[in-house]
């Protein structure tokens, strides 16, 4: 990966990850979207939509619902995807390096989520320091305000995006060379526990009343469609 | 004043993607709420000396909590309400009022219905093929509500001034949390396996591998149980983290020629 990749990836990292909550929640931190740009910078979109699938799975466990905490998936899943295209694994397993790619991408998130909460508090204290000017009504300390929060959250992006992208390297790197196990194995886990925890916050989400028909009727039409399409 | 003439509309409306910027936990969504109503309020600086403009800034400031989308309806009414020189008590009491109805409606309609009906969709589509566009496809469809509904509400709060409880009934609101939550749970139903179906086969012909798409979907079932029997203690990430380090343990300390690749799988 050039330094020119890693500046692209880690400025992708940096919108998916101010996305989540500071502007414009347009959804482009959502795991299949950022780990697809990933990819592409890396010169593979491709591998990046199926991390970000998988990813995406995961993400449907949490909602963005106000004050509470939740994971931060656009910046690991801009690392992710990009740490997942061919050029780097031509000479790598490609399940246990998924499985790797996944790990640090899913603990990055949650770790997001903790940062993001040291933004909120960081906030906090700023708006203690402007409490005259803001009492006084001062559009001034609103505009400093709402910048400053912008900048601490594009700070906190860039740093998860780096530290995904260089935890993800060494780990995948280390992954690929140790592992021992069938590849079997390593699709397996991880696509029981995507689906496993997919699954399980959809039935969290629609298991009750009507939307519990329409949920069936769709896992259905989804395993049909599957079995046909292929 | 008809709605397109109203001064510092546009302005105020760019405001809103931005309306969580200094979110903190002391005044939630406050100070991006008055950041976004400043422009509207523009007409009050010319009054009194601009002594109800600092003072409707400084109440704005304060305390707001709602979903980011729809508290563009209380900037809205609220602007109107300063404008129409309402009480700052009554103004108060409606941006109080507003918060749990509009935190709970955008939750249902939004969190739990348009965003999972989005992703499950975009989901399926990447699954049967369509790559590229199927994130375009998400990105252009879930915003095809986001924009508009941030606009609208500003709008329609306007428009609706402290009677804007009123505007929250609006049909279409109620319409779209009727159809929502199906839609989701349609799309999801059918994206998880549809995505497990694609990855599994990646670079095998189906013949070899359709026994791993119907076992890993048994699994995941039992793991989906297990997930939701254990989510008070663990959630599942966690307990998906903790399976896949185990993994990668496992396969690294994994005995040589134990198993053979395909002696379990069919």
């Amino acid at each position: 990966m050039t330094l020119g990749d890693v500046l692209g990836v880690t400025a992708a990292g940096v919108v998916a990850g101010v996305d989540l909550v500071t502007v414009p929640q347009a959804m482009t931190g959502r795991p299949l979207v950022a780990a697809f740009v990933g990819g592409w910078i890396a010169g593979s979109p491709l591998h990046g939509l199926v991390v970000g699938a998988v990813l995406e799975l995961f993400a449907l466990e949490t909602l963005p619902v106000g004050v509470s905490r939740y994971p931060d998936w656009g910046p690991p899943s801009v690392a992710a995807g990009a740490l997942f295209a061919p050029d780097r694994l031509h000479a790598v397993p490609f399940w246990p390096s998924l499985v790797g790619v996944v790990l640090v991408a899913g603990l990055v998130a949650w770790i997001g989520g903790y940062a993001l909460g040291l933004v909120r508090r960081a906030n906090g204290a700023a708006i203690v320091r402007r409490c005259a000017a803001l009492d006084a009504g001062d559009p001034k300390a609103l505009i400093q305000l709402q910048a400053g929060g912008f900048v601490r959250d594009a700070g906190r992006a860039a740093l998860l995006t780096v530290v995904a992208l260089g935890a993800g390297g060494v780990v995948v790197g280390v992954v690929a060379a140790l592992w021992r196990a069938p590849a079997v194995v390593a699709q397996a886990v991880l696509l029981t526990v995507a689906a496993g925890v997919g699954a399980a916050s959809v039935w969290r989400l629609f298991g009750r009343g009507r939307n519990a028909r329409w949920l069936l009727a769709g896992a259905a039409l989804g395993t049909a469609a599957a079995l046909v399409a292929a | 004043m008809r709605i397109g003439e109203v001064p510092g509309l546009s302005v105020a409306t760019a405001r809103l993607f931005g309306i969580q910027s200094a979110f903190s936990y002391e005044r939630m969504l406050g100070i991006g709420f008055a950041h976004a109503i400043e422009p509207l309020l523009r007409p009050l600086r010319d009054r009194d000396g601009g002594a109800r403009y600092r003072e409707a800034l400084a109440r704005h400031a304060g305390f707001f909590n709602a979903h980011p989308y729809l508290a563009s309806f209380a900037v809205g009414a609220a602007a109107r309400a300063e404008l129409d020189g309402e009480p700052p008590e009554r103004i108060e009491r409606m941006r109080t009022a507003l918060c749990g109805p509009l935190g709970a409606l955008g939750d249902r309609l939004i969190w739990a219905g348009w965003l999972p009906a989005c992703s499950g969709a975009a989901l399926a589509l990447a699954a049967l093929g369509a790559r590229g566009w199927a994130v375009a496809v998400f990105l252009v469809l879930y915003n095809a509500v986001h924009v508009p509904l941030r606009a609208w509400g500003l709008r329609a709060g306007w428009v609706a001034g402290t009677r804007v409880a009123g505007a929250l009934a609006s049909p279409l609101l109620q319409r779209g949390l009727s159809v929502t939550g199906p839609a989701a749970a349609l799309a999801l139903g059918a994206a998880i396996p549809l995505v497990v179906a694609w990855v599994v086969r990646w670079g095998q012909p189906w013949e070899t591998v359709w026994g791993r798409f119907l076992s890993v979907g048994l699994a995941a079932a039992v793991f989906a149980v297990a997930a939701t029997r254990l989510r008070r203690r663990l959630s599942g990430l966690a307990l998906a983290m903790v399976v896949l380090a185990g993994a990668v343990v496992v396969g690294v300390a994994w005995p040589m020629g134990v198993l053979a690749a395909g002696s379990v799988w069919p």
